[in-house]
């Protein structure tokens, strides 16, 4: 069962606000019920694999910089700092 | 019994590019906003490209720290929210699904003192944080994402330092090391942070996040320590808790727990396969390694017999051992050793100063053996050795251009010698009785020639002139 | 001038001089003037893309070297990066987001001299099944414009589908480009995991999405593999395919093959209509020489629920970049703390992207991780193991496309999860990393079935060759619009 308090949280991890709360949590709800069916697939000892290459098939260092000012193409910032909001505490 | 644990992060500041990108690795020369393309701003559709070399420098120091080193490693990501975080995630390393760091358990001696090493990971550095305005409603934070995605090496210990004084010790041998391997410049501000957990009498760990220096670190813990002592005596509870170091008010702080218990969400990275490196890279890498520092120092006491608060000095300082290393003869190796540590050292001593200075090993290797040829009286080589640094000239030039030469040609220190003896008649008497006093009229030798006179051979003609042996 | 042709037509049509770049591309720019209004495949149209062409014929025109495409008109669902263009996902994000590079395949594509006539509409982000949870409106079906086109490419079929380009460009992370060609009655193909970059792609689920041609037909989507396909230093995760030509020998037939009939695929969700073009399928397949055996993949059953909990958290770390921070639409920091300014500023997310993000934070969440993540990702195992053992017995596995047909707009968009079954009949290409097509294989009451074929891993050519062999045993009717 996910609660609205559950919800709630997830919302401020992932910061998306949730507004008409009932409706969401209900379609969210059953979202997540039907994955319980996760729990009858008997997966228990599978092992996470993934995707390999070799050390020698990664990135050369060296060192090209990017072809124009990409900062200018950004939200307007001419090469100086981009802008947040003030952090709390 | 107190338990410190330290969790450092190195800029493998020697690299030319980025982790995931092409960018410079050391971004320190650029203006603001400048060193960045779309991997390292996580602009859409961009994707990570994992440099070579950054995962063998980190080998290399997994290596360094005796720990054990998997022959496959993974990515994974770290998922909060910060503006210095273009991603709003960082690609970092776990051993969740086994070791799949880029170095394991390890363990490194600070004097007699085993610290372990829990692992070591490679991530990205985020980009710095400045903040604008200081009325609290209407402040800015300003960011500038050149140091986003520069490679960074973090290093976990165990709790296994006691005191701050050996963690003052470690980072001075972890400073030593890393910049013997050539893979960073612990001397370049922000290369080398750290953050330290701290228990007392084994009860609950509280870490400490923001200290800005190794200084401070000490400090820090320091403080730390004392804190929880002073909660414990009076029977309060130390919380489990982060703190971050006030720089200002030099005191830990509690983090406002708006980090609600932060969640992560770890997962694999699906843009970076595991990598494998395969036991002859492996061999390879460790054969690359360069000779350890203590690795030095027992060559330089054994093979050249250079004492051991010298060859300690000596092996421990990369600046310093290249130096020797391309410098010294088997013949002039002490006397090498010996200006370094002796006269090098304080005209040396910042990273400015390194940069500026011109002497290179030739002009060590002439130095020393004009020393010990006698060419140059040691007092001489002091300023030669200035003006060295300064200009970059020649020795020999130098050597004329200030007149430092030794007078070393046997008449006409004959001459002067015969001079002071005619005008130091008392002094040669007691001279003749008690040979010890005869370092006075080797001292007025050495006034009349400006301190040019070669000491040894001064000794030997007065000697002969007096008539003593 | 006849748009109703295949790239290779038009192909040799230029090249003979019997068209020219500039007319067919005009007339292409005149079509989706007249009949876009009603489908809504295009976010944007390309203005220049007449003087583009214009300049492929001066080439030709010249003796210089012409890329491969000679000037063809390609739509580009919006989720792919094109220099100095809009790129907005469909999402009012990004809907001001000017991409500052080219994706790798749309490089490739350049240097080849085709011309991006516009940009496709697709499900907010790629996440959706019909096209309807686009920012912008939803595009409709050119057999039935009642009807949805499929998602979340369904733009790109669309626009395929109805002769305003000729080929397209889709993303495939649960069926996005099989689906959506499947419901319009053109060529959909997803390849083996790493054979095409996603450098330039807008990730969604990184782990197990891919860049996928759309045709009329199937050796149209060979002609594109060959351009777009190859290891590509920008992508990590892309794999060397020894520079094949997927053209080379496509008609070699499936003789003697044997193909698995997958049952799980033909469960109790299927229509009979669909059920009974599958069956047809089987035998023409089999009339060319093909053996047909009913095979089991138990994990089918729990494909969709991993896919899903598996792309929510992929998509809520890949989505998290967007706070409106370094790019994005018009919005001040001024005046407010972070916290509050990220959340305000993400409620231009649209609700089923909104939901896959909770979801996408609940699921990997450190107390929920064990219960659906983890388990997740051991089905996409234990998936991929049963499917490598299946490939030792096969050379191909067959399915509907999608086990229902077409369906009006509206009619599922209030149900989640009865949309999620949808897909059940494509995802587990995606979660085991295996090449799979959709051909259009039959309609019904004027609505297009399509036919699924699965090839194990880079077996790429072989998995097109068997695709142009059932496509040539059906001829279809034309599309009405």
């Amino acid at each position: 069962m996910v609660t609205s308090e559950e919800i709630e949280r997830v919302s401020k991890l992932m910061k998306i606000d949730v507004q008409d709360h009932k409706e969401y949590v209900d379609k969210v709800h059953s979202m997540i019920d039907f994955f319980d069916v996760l729990d009858s697939a008997g997966v228990g000892s599978e092992e996470i694999s993934m995707q390999e290459i070799s050390i020698s098939d990664l990135r050369k260092d060296e060192h090209i910089a990017f072809d124009g000012k990409l900062i200018e193409k950004l939200n307007h910032y001419k090469g100086t700092y981009v802008r947040a909001p003030k952090m709390s505490s | 019994m107190t338990m410190i644990g330290l969790e450092i992060h190195c800029q493998l500041t020697n690299l030319q590019s980025k982790l995931f990108c092409t960018c410079k690795a050391n971004y320190r020369e650029f203006k603001i906003n400048e060193n960045i393309c779309p991997v390292c701003m996580g602009l859409p559709g961009s994707l990570p490209r994992l440099n070579q070399e950054a995962v063998k420098k980190a080998t290399m120091i997994a290596m360094a720290l005796n720990c054990s080193t998997p022959e496959k490693i993974a990515f994974f990501r770290k998922n909060y929210f910060y503006p210095d975080s273009p991603k709003n995630f960082q690609i970092t390393q776990l051993n969740i699904y086994g070791d799949t760091s880029v170095g394991g358990t390890g363990s490194i001696m600070v004097g007699d003192k085993k610290i372990k090493i829990t692992r070591i990971q490679l991530e990205e550095d985020p980009g710095r944080l400045i903040y604008e305005g200081s009325s609290s409603k209407n402040q800015i934070t300003l960011v500038d994402y050149n140091r986003a995605g520069t490679p960074l090496v973090e290093i976990v210990t165990e709790p296994d330092f006691e005191n701050p004084k050996q963690v003052r010790d470690f980072l001075n041998i972890l400073s030593d090391l890393l910049a013997n391997l050539g893979v960073a410049d612990p001397s370049l501000e922000g290369a080398m942070r750290a953050d330290a957990n701290v228990s007392i009498k084994g009860g609950k760990k509280v870490e400490i996040k923001n200290i800005g220096s190794f200084h401070d670190l000490e400090k820090a813990v320091h403080f730390e320590i004392t804190r929880q002592e002073s909660l414990h005596s009076r029977d309060i509870e130390i919380i489990q808790e982060t703190r971050h170091w006030d720089d200002q008010r030099k005191i830990t702080v509690s983090s406002r727990s708006k980090e609600e218990e932060l969640d992560y969400r770890y997962f694999l990275e699906g843009d970076i396969p595991w990598i494998r490196i395969d036991s002859d890279v492996h061999q390879k890498l460790k054969s690359e390694m360069p000779e350890s520092i203590s690795s030095k120092k027992k060559r330089y006491i054994s093979k050249y017999n250079i004492p051991p608060q010298v060859a300690d000095v000596l092996s421990s300082d990369k600046f310093y051992s290249d130096m020797f290393e391309k410098a010294h003869t088997e013949s002039n190796a002490k006397e090498v050793a010996n200006i370094i540590t002796t006269e090098l050292m304080g005209l040396v001593d910042t990273r400015e100063k390194r940069i500026a200075s011109k002497l290179t090993f030739t002009h060590l290797k002439e130095l020393a053996d004009s020393i010990q040829s006698g060419k140059v009286s040691r007092s001489s080589s002091k300023n030669a050795l200035h003006e060295i640094l300064k200009t970059g000239k020649d020795l020999s030039v130098i050597i004329a251009e200030l007149d430092l030469g030794n007078v070393s040609d046997e008449s006409e220190l004959s001459e002067i010698i015969t001079h002071v003896i005619s005008e130091e008649s008392q002094a040669v008497e007691q001279a003749k009785s008690n040979p010890q006093t005869i370092n006075y009229l080797v001292g007025k030798v050495m006034q009349k020639t400006k301190g040019k006179a070669d000491p040894t051979l001064t000794l030997n003609l007065l000697k002969k002139q007096i008539g003593i042996s | 001038m006849n748009l109703k042709i295949s790239a290779l037509e038009y192909i040799q049509e230029v090249q003979n001089g019997n068209i020219s770049a500039e007319d067919f591309v005009a007339k292409t720019l005149e079509r989706i003037q007249s009949i876009d209004e009603k489908l809504h495949a295009f976010l944007s149209v390309n203005d220049k893309a007449v003087e583009q062409a214009r300049q492929i014929d001066k080439k030709i025109k010249s003796g210089d070297k012409v890329g491969e495409c000679f000037g063809m008109p390609i739509s580009i669902k919006d989720n792919m990066c094109i220099k100095d263009n809009k790129t907005t996902c469909a999402s009012k994000m990004l809907k001001d987001f000017v991409a500052p590079y080219d994706a790798t395949v749309i490089s490739k594509l350049k240097q080849q001299d085709a011309i991006f006539v516009g940009k496709a509409n697709m499900d907010e982000f790629a996440m959706g099944l019909t096209t309807e949870f686009s920012a912008f409106g939803p595009s409709s079906n050119p057999w039935n414009t009642d009807y949805v086109p499929g998602g979340s490419s369904g733009g790109s079929a669309a626009s395929v589908s109805a002769f305003e380009c000729v080929a397209s460009l889709g993303s495939d992370t649960g069926g996005s480009v099989r689906n959506p060609a499947s419901f319009c009655s053109v060529v959909g193909y997803k390849p083996t995991y790493g054979l095409i970059s996603r450098y330039g792609l807008i990730s969604y689920a990184n782990s197990i999405e891919q860049i996928g041609p759309l045709t009329r037909t199937v050796k149209d989507t060979a002609f594109m593999l060959n351009l777009i396909s190859g290891l590509d230093p920008n992508d990590n995760t892309t794999i060397n395919n020894q520079d094949q030509d997927y053209l080379l020998g496509i008609d070699l037939g499936i003789e003697g093959k044997k193909i698995g009939i997958i049952k799980e695929m033909l469960g109790d969700g299927t229509s009979a209509e669909v059920r009974s073009a599958t069956k047809d399928a089987i035998s023409k397949m089999e009339g060319l020489g093909a053996i047909c055996e009913e095979v089991s993949l138990d994990m089918v059953k729990y494909s969709v629920a991993a896919y899903y909990t598996i792309t929510a958290t992929e998509a809520g770390s890949n989505l998290a970049r967007y706070d409106n921070l370094r790019y994005g639409y018009d919005f001040s920091v001024e005046g407010y703390e972070f916290n509050s300014y990220i959340s305000k500023a993400r409620q231009m997310f649209g609700p089923e992207v909104k939901r896959r993000m909770i979801i996408g934070g609940f699921v990997p969440s450190a107390g929920q991780a064990g219960k659906y993540f983890l388990k997740a990702l051991k089905v996409k195992n234990k998936l991929t193991r049963e499917i490598s053992e299946t490939f030792k017995k096969f050379d191909l596995l067959i399915a509907p496309t999608v086990p229902i047909l077409p369906f009006k707009k509206g009619e599922k968009i209030d149900d989640p999860v009865a949309l999620f079954q949808v897909d059940i009949n494509t995802v587990t290409a995606n979660l085991t990393g295996r090449p799979a097509i959709s051909v259009p294989f039959a309609m019904s009451n004027g609505l297009p079935i399509g036919m699924q074929l699965i090839a194990d891993s880079n077996q790429d050519k072989l998995l097109l060759q068997a695709a142009h062999a059932l496509e040539q045993t059906v001829t279809l009717p034309e599309v009405p619009i």
